[in-house]
């Protein structure tokens, strides 16, 4: 099949031809491909329900259409959709930039320790978070943050109601991500590090370069490609949160709303109340559509400027 | 870092300890702390006195230890097991369905003169980059397909992704070397053959990596039990905890214990030390289980940042 002229041959025979002396492959690409056709594929169509007025009785299908009447909705009240888009956004700014910088930092510092078993194992404490779930996390944040028996107002001798206050949230929910996912995230840089030629760093060394001029022009730029892929397939998430975080998390207390509701976790309280399906599909079209976009752009910004990092 | 330079300079490569090295190893310490602390709170809320978890809250040094919480989880916990069963399912068959037909997608989509084969990549790829998001997802399944209360959707929707798509695609087309599946073609064997005798077994290294962050992500999965299931004996463990935040008497609930026997026993349920007793019961397997798919990490979140 490596051969050259089979290959050859191979193409110049018909489509159908190819099909056929292929029917095994055929077959074994089938059921991934039925699973994405049914579970990614068609509820695409789904986004239809933004020009629609959804009834349950009448399907997804049937349902008239209503043209733009759940955008005018999303638009009209728009402090519910500017505050949801508001924060999804300013939360993947956050996460994205803090989360690379941190994930970048620990992995260098992992890497130029001399203690390496100690560096090991310290890594492998760090990765654990990433395993547990928003919905045992959110417990650990209430046995931290509840008011009267939390441990944050237990050792500090403060009466801060966390749930109750909006203004702290920004600050816990970046905490808890960071907590979550730094360490899982530091592996991947470990990893691209542990690529890096020692020698590189011998002849730095010779040349008078002294640990910290390494990093900056040596361990870092090594590590950019990485980065660019990581933050190019961030880019299509945009419009989208770690649902968790911001519904478990927050135990999704109206009262935090202000800086915690996400169009992911309004989505899914609206879904929940079987309510308003109209508004939450026009908001859900409108992600989609913002979170493709953007990763379409990126994805031509980083082709002209590193061919080599881009998606596709 | 920058105070690392005057100990370090004109020395070995990572290899002289200076006084550096311990100021990097005390601040590594210390985020390590930060990353295990508050699990192990959890931990030890679960073995503490409940009456001193009422009156002076968490500590990480209870003055009185106790089983009562544990106890309270296991002796009213029927719907526990019956959760734990479910997760247990839901994760090995979604793992392993998973894995099975991604492997044969990406062993198909690596064979070269397939002319489909730029099309089955793409066609893979694009889920990646739009979606229809989880209101779609939920009218589709939901309305279109008449599913509800139904453990396949906790299964399938989640077992074909981009990702691990790439992942394997790209082990096979590196790692595993076309001049064997071609001796073994040669030999007489089929393509089927020469998949499960020879390339599956040789994949054992991605398919550990991309199936415990598969394992993982089933087990941890809320978001879909939530919304499609109903009934007691299918809820998963994650389910059971996003139940409990409502209220904890729903776990006692479930056992079938009369409402007034329960609102009689209100007091006397050990309510915080039994709710962190669950969360050690939920989270204490993947804990367990991940230093021995630790070593399969690095490589498989590696091969998965190699574009496909």
């Amino acid at each position: 099949m490596v051969d050259p002229n089979a290959y050859k041959q191979a193409k110049s025979n018909n489509f159908w031809h190819n099909m056929w002396k292929h029917r095994a492959h055929l077959l074994m690409a089938l059921p991934a491909f039925l699973i994405l056709l049914l579970f990614s594929y068609v509820p695409m169509t789904g986004l239809i329900m933004a020009f629609k007025k959804f009834n349950y009785a009448d399907g997804i299908w049937k349902s008239p259409f209503n043209g733009i009447d759940n955008f005018k909705f999303l638009i009209s009240s728009k402090d519910i959709f500017i505050r949801m888009t508001k924060n999804t956004f300013m939360y993947y700014l956050i996460f994205t930039i803090l989360g690379t910088f941190l994930n970048v930092v620990v992995a260098i510092a992992i890497d130029q320790l001399a203690f390496k078993k100690l560096g090991k194992t310290l890594q492998s404490i760090m990765i654990v978070p990433i395993f547990i779930s928003y919905a045992a996390v959110q417990f650990i944040v209430y046995a931290l943050l509840s008011q009267e028996s939390g441990l944050i107002n237990q050792t500090f001798g403060t009466a801060t109601r966390w749930y109750m206050e909006p203004k702290y949230w920004p600050m816990i929910l970046t905490i808890v991500k960071m907590w979550n996912s730094v360490g899982y995230g530091s592996v991947l840089y470990m990893s691209v590090l542990a690529g890096i030629d020692q020698e590189q760093y011998e002849a730095a060394q010779i040349d008078g370069a002294n640990k910290w001029q390494q990093i900056c022009h040596i361990t870092i730029p090594s590590l950019v490609p990485m980065i660019t892929i990581m933050l190019l397939l961030s880019v299509g998430g945009i419009m989208r949160s770690d649902t968790g975080l911001f519904y478990q998390v927050t135990r999704n207390s109206g009262v935090l709303y202000d800086t915690t509701q996400v169009i992911d976790s309004y989505v899914l309280g609206q879904i929940l109340k079987s309510s308003n399906f109209g508004f939450t599909a026009a908001a859900t079209l409108f992600q989609s559509v913002v979170g493709t976009g953007l990763i379409i752009i990126a994805n031509g910004v980083v082709r002209k400027l590193h061919p080599e990092n881009a998606l596709f | 870092m920058a105070k690392n330079d005057d100990d370090l300079r004109m020395s070995g490569v990572k290899s002289k300890k200076g006084v550096g090295q311990y100021i990097l190893s005390v601040i590594l310490l210390i985020y390590t702390a930060f990353c295990a602390l508050p699990i192990i709170l959890v931990f030890i809320a679960a073995f503490t006195d409940e009456m001193e978890l009422a009156t002076t809250g968490f500590t990480y040094f209870p003055k009185k230890w106790s089983m009562t919480g544990m106890n309270a989880v296991l002796k009213y916990g029927k719907q526990l097991f019956t959760s734990y069963g479910v997760t247990i399912l839901i994760t090995v068959s979604g793992t392993l369905l998973g894995l099975l037909v991604m492997s044969l997608y990406a062993y198909s989509t690596s064979r070269r003169d397939f002319r489909l084969r730029g099309f089955l990549s793409i066609f893979a790829m694009i889920p990646m980059l739009f979606s229809g998001g989880t209101l779609s997802c939920y009218v589709i399944y939901t309305n279109m397909y008449g599913l509800k209360d139904s453990l396949i959707l906790l299964i399938v929707p989640m077992c074909v992704t981009t990702m691990n798509l790439i992942i394997l695609r790209t082990y096979i087309q590196t790692s595993v070397p076309e001049e064997l599946m071609d001796s073994a073609r040669i030999d007489g064997a089929g393509e089927w053959k020469t998949f499960f005798g020879i390339v599956l077994p040789l994949m054992k290294p991605a398919l550990a990596a991309v199936g415990f962050m598969m394992a993982t992500a089933y087990w941890n999965e809320w978001q879909n039990a939530l919304l499609y299931i109903s009934s007691a004996n299918k809820k998963p463990l994650q389910l059971l905890l996003v139940n409990i935040q409502k209220s904890i008497e729903m776990l006692l609930n479930s056992t079938n214990i009369p409402s007034a026997a329960l609102s009689a026993m209100q007091g006397n349920i050990p309510q915080y030390s039994s709710t962190m007793a669950t969360v050690v019961v939920v989270i204490g397997p993947i804990i367990i289980l991940y230093p021995f798919f630790q070593k399969y990490f690095a490589k498989g979140l590696t091969m998965g940042s190699v574009k496909g």
